[in-house]
Parts: structure tokens; sequence; C-alpha cells
């Protein structure tokens, strides 16, 4: 398979994704695929920044979860002091 | 007693997940110096990507830093998502450094994985200092 191939189908399956995560990791694949067919970027330095896109993926999700827990949080702790200012 | 019929309440209502964010990790400055650390690194070492001497020096660094984040953060209760996220920007700087130990690194290469890491560690300074005081 040719690195343009590689490239379209990387494409079709990442602009698919409603996840914005997705969509942007998309497009860094792409950018990284013209880098690597200008000469700017080695085949092994390649396949390093494919792979990280993966660990970007990994940090994403859970900057995500930590995000919805402290806003429950704040939630919890809210309900709380409004309940004993109401008592 | 009526906080404590709320909490109870709650807790009913929603599980687990309402239990974990009652109890969440507490705002820890360590770890929020830490992260500052590797992302003002990573922001420096960038901006010296040209020059491959101080940049395998720089990949070092910032490699022994994430490392050290990782394991400050790793015995953390309730931590298990900045865990997996620390350990996550951990492989990204670890394969800077080993890129530079075993071959030649070019300058888009360097910026591009220093860019990754001050982005990622952004995001992670975000939420560790928002966490409850």
């Amino acid at each position: 398979m040719s690195v343009e191939q590689l490239q379209q189908q990387l494409l079709e399956c990442f602009n698919g994704s409603p996840d914005s995560n997705v969509q942007a990791a998309a497009q860094t694949a792409n950018q990284y695929t013209e880098m690597v067919k200008s000469g700017q970027l080695s085949r092994e330095e390649y396949v390093q920044l494919l792979t990280d896109l993966q660990q970007t993926n990994i940090i994403n999700k859970s900057v995500d979860n930590q995000q919805a827990m402290e806003y429950m949080n704040v939630a919890i702790n809210g309900l709380i002091n409004i309940a004993s200012i109401v008592g | 007693m009526k906080k404590l019929l709320i909490a109870i309440s709650l807790i009913a209502l929603q599980g687990c997940t309402l239990i974990d964010a009652y109890l969440m990790t507490k705002y820890d400055p360590n770890e929020y110096q830490l992260i500052t650390d590797i992302r003002s690194e990573a922001r420096q070492f960038k901006a010296q990507c040209d020059d491959a001497v101080i940049s395998k020096f720089n990949a070092g660094k910032i490699a022994y830093d994430t490392q050290l984040f990782v394991l400050y953060s790793e015995h953390i209760p309730r931590n298990e998502n900045l865990i997996a996220a620390s350990k996550a920007l951990d492989v990204i700087a670890q394969g800077l450094a080993g890129q530079y130990k075993n071959d030649k690194v070019s300058p888009a290469f360097c910026k591009i994985k220093f860019d990754s890491i001050e982005t990622s560690a952004d995001k992670l300074q975000k939420v560790i200092g928002g966490r409850p005081r």
C-alpha cells in the first residue's frame, strides 16, 4: 500500500467520526504524511508521530473525564452549601 | 444531618460516578509544579530544535521529568485519569529521547514532539489546577 492510499484511508476513517478529537487527529496525520512526502520527516519519525496520536487520544480522554468529575464535584458541593444555608 | 441526608440521596441517585466525583483527588501543588515545569521546558526546548547537540540534552531532560511526573502521580488515590494521561505523556517524551539515542533527528520531528508535549502538558495543567482545594 502506498503512502497516498494510506493517507486516503486514514482521512476517510477519521473524517467519518463525530468526535472532534478524532477529526483533529486526522488532520494532524494528514500533515505528517505531507511532511514525510516532502522529506521533512524520516519514515521512522513518521511512524512514531502517528503512534503518538494514540497517546494524545489517551490524554484527551483522561482530561475530558477529569473535567467532568471536577464539574460534578463543584455541583455536589454547591448543592450541599445551598441545602445547609436553606436548612 | 441535613447535609448528610442530601449527600446520601445524591449518591443513591447517581451511584459510583458521583461518589468518585465527591471524593475526587484534591489539588496537589507538587503535581501542579511538575506539570508546569514540563510545559515550560517543552516551550523553551521547541525553540532550540535547530541545534541537535542541545536538543539531544533537552530531550533527555524532558524524558526525565515526564517519568518523574508518572512516578509522583501513580500512587495518589483516585487519580486514575491523571495516571493514564501522565503515562501517555511519558511515552511521547521517551520516544523523542530514544530517537536521539538511535538516529539522526530532523528539526521538524523535534519541534512536533516538543509541541505535542507542550499542548498535552497545558491540558493536564488545566485539570490539575482545577481540582478542588
